[in-house]
């Protein structure tokens, strides 16, 4: 079971994923970044059948790393959304779809505004200014409703943050003890250690 | 030529395995919208009527209060749809170009015969997944011919047919009135009891009767020939006062589907 | 649950007096959960025809990028902007090719065609087109739209009037639908432009 959910404000986006992995009932690993670096200014993270998730996201990642080489210029986070979509959505009528639920955080250097867009198995895509996927999301919707508000700063991004990741906490069976949080923006992608926050 | 009613693209399948995928999860599949339906066709003393009622249904839900069931294949030939509106739809427009076709290649009228064997070998090779139920009639060099096509690609001819949810209650009015020479306004009588027969006791059938006939040279379609199903006018409006509703005016208009906003060109070194 | 169900929609079209509206609701869901609440299920296919799909999101969008493609493609050949009607039967072509597979996806199709005359229809999943000179709606609410639509349309309404109609049966069908709703967007399509208006609804 993982959990993963992002948050846009005006000019950033941050990105949240727990660590853990797990096969049945045994925690595999505890400190897996789950987001994959498209782009500087654009990641993905991405949850659920976890053959499909290093398939899909690896075969994203190098399409994407390859039209950046190719053409010398990296693709806007709408553009990337929209590609991925397609590829899952064509991915999901062949014989092997793909089980996984992504969320796309990036910034756009030319207009200067940050934006997520949540595409989910079925290669449903929304634009939304804050996403989650599966089961935790039950929880952590009801926070982000709670506490987002559009013009948010970095800062109060962050303390959201803390109360969704002290929501699963407390209130959620599976315990995540590990969480990786990540902030794009004009000055790029940078990881940051919650705790210290 | 290609073969007998069959596009240059032909159906396209997919999304059959994401469909499949799906309702393995559960999710059960889309309602078609059906015609219900009641269409009959009989041979008078001069050619053929034929009529169909026009309601349309989507499982319980009425979808279309005034459709049109009876579909033109040719200058001579008209066929009734039952079954899956679509397929009848389709079906019908597909002969009907066909036949075009083989009139322009021949230089001659279609036989209905041609008509009819077009269809039934085209459902037949669908073998029932095309949901028509058809009853095909029409004028040709040979006389009237009048026959039912099942979704299956079985034939019958006869004089009198009826078909779809509503058949059992017209063939009831053909079998006790139908005979042998009818003129034209007892078979078109006869036709628009059948119907309303249908209407009035098949709930996959109502609202107003169509009726076609059609006769060695001519045809006469009769859209409405009866609406014994009008709404009574409303007695008051229900007209809101302006500024009832409370609304905003967005933004950003909405983007012409073919002028979506491009990206601007990164010139930054 | 039908796969149709399972995002929740409400769409209306409706015609007056020389204009058309059309009208859907804006939450995109996953069953019970709410996703988005401004989700986009009506587009512009040209300067005065809509259209509207309802049914599941991904094929929302996979079948508006197709059209566009296909509106495109038709207007680089023609040299000349569709009619609502040819793009009706566009559209219901491109749906029954896939009658054996189909996009899970009920349309509605809103527009003036060159003589400004108004033209509203619905269509099933396999492109079966059902026309009217009055209303045809789509969506989970789409029973709920039917009962208001029958009782507050009435002939002949300008387009304000037929602004203030459109939006209080969509408003009145959402309350009673669980899956539709958290927000309303309306056009008012006219000879002289569009009117678009986002309606102040109930978020629950």
């Amino acid at each position: 079971m993982d959990a993963q959910f992002a948050i846009v404000g005006r000019d950033f986006a941050i990105s949240v994923t727990d660590t853990g992995v797990s096969r049945s009932i045994v925690k595999m690993k505890h400190n897996q970044d789950k987001s994959w670096q498209l782009t500087p200014y654009t990641i993905m993270t991405v949850t659920g059948e976890p053959g499909d998730i290093e398939m899909f996201s690896e075969y994203i990642q190098s399409n994407i790393k390859l039209y950046s080489v190719r053409n010398a210029q990296d693709l806007t986070p709408k553009e990337i959304a929209n590609f991925i979509r397609g590829e899952l959505a064509e991915a999901l009528r062949s014989r092997n779809a793909f089980s996984v639920n992504l969320l796309v955080t990036g910034f756009d250097k030319v207009t200067g505004e940050a934006s997520l867009y949540r595409i989910d198995y079925l290669a449903s895509m929304a634009k939304v200014p804050f996403g989650s996927h599966a089961t935790p999301s039950f929880i952590l919707y009801s926070v982000l409703d709670r506490e987002y508000t559009p013009d948010i700063t970095l800062e109060q991004g962050l303390e959201i943050v803390k109360k969704c990741i002290a929501a699963l906490k407390t209130r959620f069976v599976v315990d995540m003890p590990e969480f990786t949080v990540k902030v794009v923006d004009a000055q790029g992608t940078r990881s940051i250690d919650i705790v210290q926050v | 030529m290609s073969p007998i009613l069959e596009s240059a693209a032909g159906f396209k399948f997919d999304n059959v395995k994401r469909n499949q995928l799906l309702s393995e999860k559960g999710n059960a599949a889309p309602r078609a919208t059906k015609t219900g339906t009641t269409i009959v066709g009989l041979i008078f003393k001069d050619g053929i009527i034929l009529g169909a009622d026009t309601r349309a249904t989507s499982g319980p839900i009425v979808a279309d209060k005034n459709c049109e069931k009876i579909h033109y294949l040719a200058p001579n030939m008209y066929c009734c749809g039952a079954g899956t509106a679509a397929d009848t739809e389709f079906t019908t427009s597909m002969a009907s170009s066909q036949l075009a076709l083989h009139s322009l290649n021949t230089g001659r009228e279609a036989r209905v015969a041609t008509a009819m064997t077009m269809l039934k070998q085209y459902l037949f090779r669908y073998q029932g997944h095309i949901g028509a139920y058809l009853v095909l009639g029409g004028y040709d060099v040979t006389g009237p011919h009048l026959y039912t096509i099942h979704a299956h690609g079985s034939t019958d001819k006869l004089p009198f047919v009826t078909m779809g949810s509503g058949s059992l209650a017209a063939m009831s009015v053909f079998e006790s009135r139908w005979r042998a020479g009818l003129s034209r306004e007892e078979g078109i009588e006869l036709v628009k009891d059948a119907i309303e027969a249908g209407i009035f006791n098949d709930l996959g059938s109502g609202s107003n009767v169509d009726v076609c006939v059609i006769t060695r040279n001519n045809v006469e379609y009769l859209r409405n020939y009866v609406m014994p199903n009008e709404r009574v006018e409303k007695e008051q409006s229900y007209k809101f006062a302006p500024g009832t509703t409370e609304f905003i005016v967005p933004k950003p208009p909405a983007t012409l589907s073919g002028e979506e906003e491009g990206t601007a060109m990164d010139v930054s070194a | 649950m039908s796969i149709m169900e399972y995002c929740g929609a409400a769409i209306v079209a409706m015609v007056g007096k020389d204009c058309v509206a059309i009208a859907s609701d804006k939450r995109l869901g996953q069953q019970q959960l709410t996703v988005d609440m401004e989700f986009q299920k009506v587009f512009p296919i040209t300067e005065r025809t809509y259209i509207g799909l309802s049914g599941l999101a991904t094929d929302v969008k996979t079948l508006h990028d197709r059209l566009r493609m296909r509106v495109n493609l038709y207007k680089h050949r023609e040299e000349r902007v569709i009619e609502p009607k040819t793009f009706t039967h566009l559209l219901s072509h491109m749906l029954y090719e896939r009658r054996f597979g189909s996009y899970f996806i009920s349309p509605v199709v809103a527009g003036l065609d060159k003589n400004n005359r108004p033209y509203i229809c619905a269509l099933d999943t396999i492109g079966c087109i059902d026309s009217s000179s009055d209303f045809v709606v789509c969506g989970t609410a789409a029973t709920n739209l039917y009962g208001a639509c029958e009782s507050l349309w009435e002939p002949d309404l300008g387009p304000e009037e037929l602004f203030e109609t459109i939006s209080q049966t969509l408003l009145s069908s959402i309350d009673r639908d669980a899956m539709s709703g958290w927000g309303a967007v309306v056009h008012i399509i006219t000879p002289s432009g569009v009117i678009t208006r986002d309606l102040k609804s109930r978020m629950d």
